[in-house]
């Protein structure tokens, strides 16, 4: 590490290390600075039960593969990654033993669907062709670009007269819910209830005023979902070694306390061994605004009244995830396989959440502080990924919507309750998956919303999008109206992570679009932008 | 009334086009390069299957300087937009039987650019459009859509 680069970046995080590399392949020289021992952030595969199992700590789901500029521009599969998109994407298992299977086949997914609703598939076809049409104009232009205001793409869609060319999209979708906006569409609960999960494990929360907007975009890529083989982690390697291709430098254990101002100016950041490194043109921040503005930056450089909002202002989510994994010597053979096979090579599997009540009611407890009885959903990447774990393996993966605190004991309960509420969560799969006998899972380990928190500082409260997902906190408002451009009050200090639009997930979309904004104020050539 | 893609007819659609912007009240400054990308699908008889067509349009303070066109990417050319569609699809765009924006909206015309500004200068992006597709008189030597066998029925259409 030298003692000065063009741009400094905190956190090599999927954000960092992508902005990262843009610049350096920009000719600009880069440091990209990591508090962990490893590159990744969210992007965090490890070993966390037996020898040979690979487990995803975080990041599972890339849904944005060959959507996402930077997946092409960065070559990250010239990089070594490979994705695998499952055949069989997603399945939500009912209490009464059917099952609703999602398949890259269109024709499949409907049939599926039929079985429950034939106006239903009939539904879901023409909202999936309708949104399948337009999802990358809308990623291009909601996602990928600095946000525009909810009042300039309102005013748009209605000089365009969107609403009279789509069956789908709506100007009244930005007041209503998900659940609204399937209950005005589609006719059966569980249909319905499937639709909605899919929302909510991308943290579209289905009872959230305002998220109807971003529904058919969800379902233009219902069946985009990819595995990385080989571990999550393979996509942060395959950015950093971009970085470093282009000469840019990364450095682990590299724990950042300061953000360093001359007059308004950002100029570098002290470490906590006190090194200090100089910013010669800019410092971009890809942790949480908390950090960035109350930590690192001295108080009297940051507006009194800045300080403020991000004190009461910035919303985070509220709920979380709790997790278990699992290490197993089979696969799961589900009860509902009598129903409908292809539950058995389903990816992603609803283990149980049968209507939107049912959803409705756990979201309201895990507002409340309360541990829902356990609904997780469970993901087997063995099944469409063979090094994940030893030869006639498998590795598990369950999650819970969860509160972080617990009523009446705060966060620091899940030190006593993770293991029980684990065994829950297994007991609620083996439920459905009878073979999940305890001798044939060979280990398991929980992963709870406080140790999200302890392990990423910026997931604040086990804030996993790095700030509330709704329509008030997306756009040019999130995470605060003045931040909502990736510039801040600070010269030459920007915020690239996820707690900018659009959110977290691995949509290298905040980062993207830092970069646009960087690249303007610095006037760097915008080689990205093939036309 | 000029042979659909000819240079009559790429003229006819600039006049068109700012027949229309002169009576936008603020049309907005600057320059656009637009290139649009036929490709053929076996249903357009002007586009052969296979192959390709490629038009620029220049835009200058809201107005179309040019519309000609151009033999695949010049590098020296920069793009702002990139209108990609098949034969058929812009056929019908032109004979007024697809709706332009409908097209780009379901994706039978995928556009490439800066979709901010786009979206910013919505109003003159639709009447630029609406030219396109309504403000020409057009002749369809070998057929209009749904494309007649004969030049005869074709007149007849």
């Amino acid at each position: 590490m030298r003692d000065s680069y063009d741009a400094i970046i905190v956190g090599a995080g999927h954000n960092g290390l992508t902005l990262g590399a843009y610049l350096a392949r920009s000719g600009l020289e880069v440091l990209v600075l990591e508090r962990r021992h490893e590159e990744g952030g969210g992007l965090c595969t490890e070993e966390l039960t037996l020898s040979g199992f690979l487990h995803n700590v975080h990041a599972n789901y890339h849904t944005f593969v060959d959507l996402a500029p930077p997946v092409h521009d960065l070559d990250v599969r010239g990089h070594g990654v490979e994705y695998v998109r499952p055949e069989v994407q997603m399945a939500s298992i009912y209490g009464d033993g059917t099952a609703l299977t999602v398949h890259t086949d269109l024709d499949k997914t409907c049939a599926s669907i039929a079985r429950f609703s034939e106006e239903d598939a009939e539904t879901f076809r023409r909202l999936y062709v309708e949104a399948h049409g337009y999802v990358d104009l809308l990623l291009s232009t909601l996602m990928y670009q600095p946000p525009m205001s909810v009042k300039e793409l309102t005013r748009a869609l209605a000089t365009f007269g969107v609403e009279d060319r789509s069956e789908f999209l709506s100007v009244k979708l930005r007041r209503e819910t998900i659940n609204q906006f399937l209950d005005q569409h589609f006719t059966h609960p569980k249909v319905k209830a499937h639709l909605a999960f899919h929302g909510a494990v991308c943290a579209y929360t289905n009872d959230v005023p305002g998220l109807a907007i971003g529904f058919p975009l969800l379902v233009g890529k219902i069946d985009n979902w990819h595995l990385c083989i080989g571990g999550s982690h393979r996509l942060a390697h395959a950015l950093w070694r971009d970085l470093a291709q282009h000469g840019g430098v990364m450095v682990s254990d590299a724990d950042v306390r300061a953000i360093l101002v001359d007059g308004n100016r950002a100029v570098g950041v002290r470490l906590a061994d006190g090194t200090e490194v100089v910013a010669r043109k800019l410092v971009a921040s890809t942790v949480s605004v908390e950090q960035t503005f109350l930590e690192f930056l001295e108080p009297s450089t940051v507006p009194e009244e800045l300080r403020g909002r991000i004190k009461n202002d910035v919303k985070h989510k509220d709920w979380t995830l709790f997790s278990v994994h699992l290490a197993m010597s089979t696969l799961p053979e589900y009860s509902a396989a009598e129903f409908d096979p292809d539950v058995n090579r389903a990816w992603v599997v609803n283990l149980g959440y049968g209507s939107l009540e049912e959803l409705n009611a756990d979201f309201a407890a895990a507002r409340a502080g309360q541990l829902p009885e356990p609904k997780p959903n469970a993901a087997v990447n063995s099944l469409y990924d063979p090094t994940d774990a030893p030869p006639g393996c498998a590795t598990g993966l369950l999650r819970q919507f969860a509160p972080f605190a617990i009523a009446g004991g705060g966060e620091g309960e899940w030190e006593s309750l993770g293991r029980w509420y684990g065994h829950r969560c297994i007991e609620a799969w083996r439920s459905h998956a009878p073979n999940l006998t305890d001798d044939v899972i060979l280990d398991w380990v929980p992963y709870t919303p406080l140790e999200i928190a302890q392990k990423f500082p910026n997931m604040v409260r086990g804030d996993w999008m790095m700030g509330e997902v709704s329509l008030a906190n997306m756009l040019d408002q999130r995470p605060l109206p003045e931040l909502g451009q990736y510039r801040t009050p600070v010269e030459a200090l920007y915020m690239a992570g996820s707690t900018q639009h659009p959110h977290g997930f691995i949509t290298f979309a905040p980062a993207y679009n830092a970069l646009q904004v960087i690249a303007e104020d610095l006037g760097i050539d915008t080689w990205w932008r093939q036309v | 009334m000029a042979d659909i893609y000819t240079p009559d007819w790429y003229e006819e659609v600039r006049d068109a086009m700012n027949a229309r912007v002169a009576t936008m009240k603020d049309p907005p400054g600057g320059e656009l390069q637009i290139k649009v990308e036929i490709y053929g699908d076996g249903v357009s008889p002007y586009v052969a299957e296979g192959s390709e067509r490629h038009f620029l349009v220049r835009i200058e303070e809201g107005h179309c300087a040019w519309y000609r066109e151009v033999e695949g990417d010049d590098p020296a050319v920069k793009l702002d937009y990139r209108f990609r569609g098949s034969g058929n699809t812009f056929d019908e765009i032109a004979a007024g039987l697809e709706d332009p924006i409908t097209a780009a909206l379901h994706g039978t015309v995928k556009v490439r650019g800066d979709m901010r500004f786009l979206m910013r200068q919505a109003e003159h992006v639709k009447v630029l459009l609406e030219a396109y597709a309504t403000g020409v008189q057009t002749s369809w030597p070998l057929g209009r859509p749904p494309y007649a066998a004969t030049q005869e029925e074709a007149v007849r259409a």
